[in-house]
């Protein structure tokens, strides 16, 4: 078991969360309430459904820098097609669902059938997407969200009341987004064919391509399926904003890949799993959401984090290290007598022939 | 007739833009068969592999039968399905999924369900271990298996669908000796359930231990098919090659005149207590058997992976070597023997690649480089080393591999070294090249290197050689010298 | 040099200057893709001139274009220097800013306590180019001395830069600076602006360094293959190192300049420069796994990226469609790269067959 805890990637992160949410309860008692919690959730629902998408981008060795800019384009076109539109709640979310799988589609095409590198691909489409987007807004708050989409976000499951006060809070209904968001793309990783066929393209390309996989194709449905989740996550979001601003999401792509490469993913691909990514994610608000109540200046956050980053992937990378340097690849004779075995003539021609090469 | 062969391939040929690759091949395989395919590099075996897994579709007039059955064309997917499995050289793993998986995953894609079972995965990858008598646990992760048991992950592969023929690519190019051993006997047991092997490798040994028949080709074209009692070593190799190999065998020197030295150098897990000189102008073989540890002693001594104790005496003074960087700096140079991955930088072009060991000598104080120096010497090796074509600019994966090794070489010999260490420095050249290269070193060593040539080619050894150093398990196990040396004394140290 | 079909920029064959020029420009020791650029970049120059000569081409517009795209100039270069080793540097904008904001701190307690305005700005100057170069070898540590991917290297420390920033600033910008500091980023020599000078000194040593000394030729081959680099005797921990103190020190110009055009120093200031700089890059010809690049083709680059963006912004066109505009055209150039390899490959196929 021990020895399981320690190969274990995941235990790993959710030791240090543990470690970590363990120091910010003794230094403020309001860390682990409910009322404090939920709110860690709530704000922290859309990091989570689109480092779901990331994961699994990292997961086959891509990158995609262009999820903020989609995020934001879909809060624009349903926050407009709501106001404008529609206010029915199903319309809206196949508005959004669609919409973002639509962006993510292209950033597959580039990547899959133009072959231009991720990286740069999902730079072009940013650009794109923000500036068509920004200019079509003009940066201005989309306001007047219709009341029934404003219920609709204020729904919560279950009742717990808060010691102290009169007030009582339930589970929101964005939580279940998420925990659909979750569930899916751990389901689909594990027990699909495409989602296993992420893994074995992120492990050895090639190879994945021998045994009669289709690279082109599963990078299409990621990034389209990545699309997807953002479009939800952006109904999500508006839904607990109750407003859209445009520029909400300006330099988010990076949080959402250090949340992730937090949780343990590899940017080289082939590693990464969905609990790792919910513990990357958690360990990201636990320490932005300590430091708030510890009352260290919220400038501090972005050291810490940096911090955490750089240190979790060193450690990684110096064990990896120390494993390969006590690899053994000589089976040492260890107490040789030089030259006293087989002096004679024994196996002859057979063995003459040997390591012969013509 | 054709029922009793598994496969029969006749008139398969395969021509690339403005190469031949393939002509004529006509060779059949029986049911639980060892095949040999034998050939020289280049001879077009992987070519003829690739058709048969379906890589590549053979030229008109090709006519390949599975069982009796004429195939008009065969996709990768129509080859594993009709039970043909390849083993490539880098077993076409997946480093980072389970044992289980890895066995699983190609079934998993040629069945239509979306879905994944784990049941069935565990279950088709226990059966399969369980054909090989094998018990590797199954949700291991294949990146912590050893290179042997890997490849047993990739035989059991081949097994879940139902295989009839495994075709096996340079199996045990990186195993050692029980290695070697333990897969022979899995490819008997394979062999008494009927499953034919098509076995392919360079090491006549091993196919002389473990063949049935063999099948021969030579420049892409069929030379025969023979049971084993009608070949044996000279006949084989004349064979391959169309000639007999004769290398010119140089006159045995004795030199006492000591520039290098090594003293009980180890570094874990691969040398121990190695102690050995050289003197200038001598060329001493370093032999031994795929994992006895030679490259691994080389590239220490060169500072690629410096060893754990032991001393260095260059001219009787001790040096320190912690990195490539120092090892120039003192002299020593060390040619690898994988020219494409550590030898050269392909994608740049000859004259960079000449250079880049030499960097601090054609440029001035300021670190730039001195353009007509950097040409003049360029010139200067291409002419000395007769590279083809004249071309400084000319990219380096463009030039043949003759070519590709004399630029290498070039590279090396710019740096002037005083002791110079080269990993196999005619493997995957043809025979003309491989001469010429014998002569260069010959030459180098008269006129003062001191050179140490790591060989698995025994003759080649013996031709080149004044002195050689046997390696068995990490240690030396023999040295020695004379003109009577023969390739039975080597590897009775060697075994 | 090559020949390539002029009539590919479809505008420049109607006219006879153009082909003039175009002929003289076949002369200079330039490769097919940088020739391309060269083009592109005048095509575009000439059409922004004649549909508005008045204002694109005013001495008011140039001067105001010379002024804005050094610093954009110097982290694209700091990034190029990167991406040729096959990495990504994602610091170097809060790397400059980083740099700036701890000089602004020095800039601003010296002026506050008297100090004489010359050995102020001296003193100021040395800190800003000082801590960007610490703040590249920390990027050479983790990368090279660790080993960990450049990209998430410099995710790290960009956040940790962006952090220590925002520490200091609490979230505003310094400003008080002595009115001498401003000469960096404001003033000309010679009808030069300076600005542009350090440019153009930067663009000398970055091309000297890179594609003329010993250092360079290591660093290509670095990007290519770097086992086999070390394997030749480089240094490759060290060159690599080396490298990232030097992208330090480029951003920490940057910053220098920034702060003195802005006269603040604010830890967002040049952000949208961060993946502009990689396009620029890829432009220009820079692989993004490494090995190829060229100082001339990331200038040119940038010199068409920001005539794009001063000329649609002088048209009126909204400064959200310029983005568009630039997004754009990355992904047409790989396009077209990728269409031509393609084309290219065939071609060779063919030859082959007939030489056969």
């Amino acid at each position: 078991m021990f020895s399981y805890i320690k190969k274990s990637k995941e235990m790993g992160i959710l030791l240090i969360l543990i470690v970590i949410s363990v120091i910010i309860s003794l230094f403020n008692s309001s860390f682990l309430t409910i009322g404090n919690l939920l709110d860690v959730v709530k704000s922290n629902i859309v990091l989570g459904m689109m480092a779901m998408g990331m994961l699994l981008v990292l997961l086959t060795g891509g990158i995609d820098v262009s999820v903020a800019s989609i995020v934001a384009a879909v809060t624009v076109i349903i926050g407009r097609f709501m106001v404008d539109v529609s206010s029915n709640i199903f319309l809206i979310f196949l508005v959004g669902c669609l919409s973002g799988s639509l962006m993510g589609m292209i950033n597959g095409l580039l990547i899959a059938k133009l072959k231009i590198p991720p990286i740069v691909a999902t730079l072009g489409t940013m650009s794109v997407i923000f500036g068509l987007m920004l200019y079509l807004t003009n940066g201005t708050w989309i306001t007047g969200i219709p009341q029934n989409f404003i219920d609709f976000g204020q729904i919560t499951v279950g009742t717990f009341s808060i010691p102290g006060s009169e007030k009582t809070m339930g589970i929101p209904i964005q939580f279940f987004f998420f925990v659909f968001a979750a569930l899916l793309t751990w389901f689909m990783l594990k027990y699909t064919v495409i989602g296993r066929g992420i893994y074995a393209i992120g492990g050895n390309k090639e190879s994945a391509e021998r045994i009669g996989m289709n690279a082109d194709k599963i990078n299409i449905f990621i990034y389209t399926y990545e699309g997807f989740l953002i479009g939800l996550a952006a109904v999500v979001h508006t839904s607990i904003m109750r407003q859209v601003d445009p520029n909400a999401f300006i330099g988010f792509e990076l949080q959402v890949i250090a949340a992730v490469v937090l949780g343990g993913a590899s940017v080289l691909g082939g590693y990464g799993t969905v609990f790792g990514t919910i513990l990357g994610v958690s360990l990201f608000c636990v320490i932005n959401n300590g430091l708030i109540l510890m009352h260290i200046p919220v400038y501090w956050q972005k050291i810490v984090v940096g911090i955490v980053l750089i240190s979790s992937i060193s450690f990684d990378v110096i064990q990896k290290r120390m494993k390969e340097k006590k690899n053994v690849r000589v089976d040492i004779d260890e107490e040789a007598s030089v030259s006293s075995r087989r002096s004679g003539a024994a196996g002859k021609a057979d063995t003459a022939k040997l390591e012969q090469k013509a | 007739m054709a029922q009793k062969m598994l496969l029969k391939m006749q008139n398969v040929s395969k021509t690339f833009p403005g190469v031949k690759a393939l002509k004529d091949i006509n060779i059949e395989i029986e049911y639980g068969e060892i095949h040999a395919l034998i050939g020289e590099n280049g001879a077009g075996k992987s070519t003829l592999i690739k058709i048969l897994s379906g890589v590549y579709q053979p030229d008109e007039g090709a006519e390949i039968y599975i069982e009796g059955t004429l195939q008009d064309t065969i996709t990768p997917l129509d080859s594993l399905k009709n039970g043909i499995a390849v083993i490539y050289q880098d077993f076409s793993l997946f480093p980072n999924l389970s044992v289980a998986e890895n066995i699983a995953m190609a079934l998993r894609v040629e069945k239509t369900s979306p879905m994944v079972s784990w049941k069935e995965t565990n279950r088709v990858a226990k059966q399969a271990l369980g054909k090989l008598g094998l018990k590797i646990p199954l949700s291991t992760t294949l990146a912590e298996l050893s290179v042997a048991k890997q490849q047993l992950v990739a035989i059991a592969r081949a097994l879940v669908n139902d295989a009839k023929l495994i075709v096996m690519d340079e199996p045990t190019s990186s195993l050692s000796r029980s290695e070697v051993e333990s897969l022979f006997s899995i490819i008997r047991n394979l062999k008494n359930q009927g499953i034919s092997i098509l076995f392919i490798s360079h090491k006549l040994d091993e196919l002389f231990a473990i063949s049935d028949r063999f099948s021969i080709l030579r420049d892409g074209k069929y030379i025969g098919t023979f049971s084993e009692d009608e070949l044996d070593d000279d006949r084989l190799i004349s064979l391959m090659v169309g000639r007999k190999i004769e290398y010119t065998v140089f006159k045995k020197r004795k030199i006492d005149d000591i520039i290098f030295e090594a003293k009980h150098l180890s570094k874990e897990g691969n040398f121990k207590d190695i102690s050995f000189s050289l003197s200038r102008g001598e060329i001493v073989g370093l032999t031994g058997l795929v994992g006895a540890g030679r490259s691994e002693l080389a590239q220490a001594i060169f500072g690629l992976d410096p060893f754990d104790s032991g001393e260095l005496f260059l001219n009787g003074k001790q040096i320190q070597i912690d990195s490539p960087e120092h090892a120039v700096q003192n002299g020593i140079s060390y040619i690898p023997e994988n020219r494409l991955t550590e030898g050269l930088i392909l994608k740049k072009p000859m004259d960079e690649n000449i250079c880049i060991t030499i960097l601090p000598k054609i440029s001035d104080k300021r670190g730039l480089i001195i353009q007509e120096k950097k040409n003049q010497l360029v010139d200067t090796w291409i002419n000395k080393m007769q590279i083809r074509p004249k071309i400084p600019q000319m990219i380096a994966s463009k030039l043949s591999g003759g070519n590709q090794q004399r630029v290498v070489l070039s590279k090396w010999l710019a740096t002037d070294p005083k002791i110079l260490i080269v990993d196999e420095p005619t493997n995957g050249i043809d025979i003309g090249a491989k001469a010429d290269i014998h002569k260069l070193l010959r030459n180098l060593a008269e006129n003062g290197m001191g050179i140490i040539v790591i060989s698995s080619e025994l003759p080649e050894v013996l031709a080149i050689a004044d002195r050689v150093l046997v390696m068995r398990r990490g240690r030396i196990a023999a040295s020695f010298h004379g003109e009577d040396l023969t390739q039975e004394d080597i590897m009775n140290q060697a075994l | 040099m090559k020949k390539s079909k002029k009539s590919e920029t479809g505008f420049g064959s109607k006219i006879s200057i153009f082909s003039k020029i175009n002929r003289l420009f076949h002369k200079l020791p330039l490769e097919k893709k940088e020739f391309v650029l060269l083009e592109i970049f005048i095509g575009i120059f000439l059409l922004m001139s004649i549909i508005s000569p008045g204002r694109f081409l005013s001495w008011y517009n140039l001067q105001s274009m010379a002024y804005q795209f050094p610093e954009f100039g110097m982290l694209a270069l700091a990034m190029m220097v990167v991406i040729i080793t096959g990495g990504i540097n994602l610091s170097i904008t809060y790397n400059a800013t980083l740099a700036s904001i701890i000089g602004a701190v020095v800039l601003v307690k010296m002026n506050e306590m008297g100090a004489a305005p010359l050995l102020t700005v001296i003193i100021g100057v040395a800190v800003i180019i000082l801590t960007s170069m610490a703040c590249g070898a920390l990027n050479g540590f983790i990368v090279a001395g660790i080993g960990i991917t450049p990209m998430l290297a410099t995710l790290g420390t960009m956040t940790l830069f962006e952090g220590i920033s925002l520490n200091i600033t609490k979230g505003g910008a310094i400003s008080g600076f002595p009115l001498m500091f401003q000469w960096f980023g404001n003033s000309s020599v010679l009808g030069i602006p300076v600005p542009m000078l350090l440019f153009i000194i930067v663009i000398a040593a970055t091309y000297f360094i890179l594609q003329r000394s010993r250092f360079g030729a290591a660093v290509y081959m670095i990007g290519c293959n770097p086992r086999a680099t070390r394997f030749s005797g480089i240094n490759v921990r060290k060159t690599l190192f080396l490298l990232y103190i030097y992208s330090g020190l480029l951003t920490g110009i940057a910053g220098l300049v920034m702060a003195s055009r802005y006269n603040s120093a604010k830890e967002s200031y040049g952000y949208s420069y961060l993946l502009q700089s990689v396009a620029a890059a890829v432009l220009g010809g820079t692989e993004i796994s490494g090995g190829f690049g060229k100082v001339f083709g990331t200038v040119v680059s940038v010199l068409i990226l920001q005539v794009i963006s001063s000329g649609l912004n002088i048209f009126g066109v909204n400064r959200f469609i310029t983005d568009v505009v630039m997004g754009g055209i990355l992904i047409i150039v790989l396009t077209i790269n990728f269409v031509n390899n393609k084309r290219e490959e065939k071609a060779l196929i063919t030859k082959k067959i007939v030489t056969a």
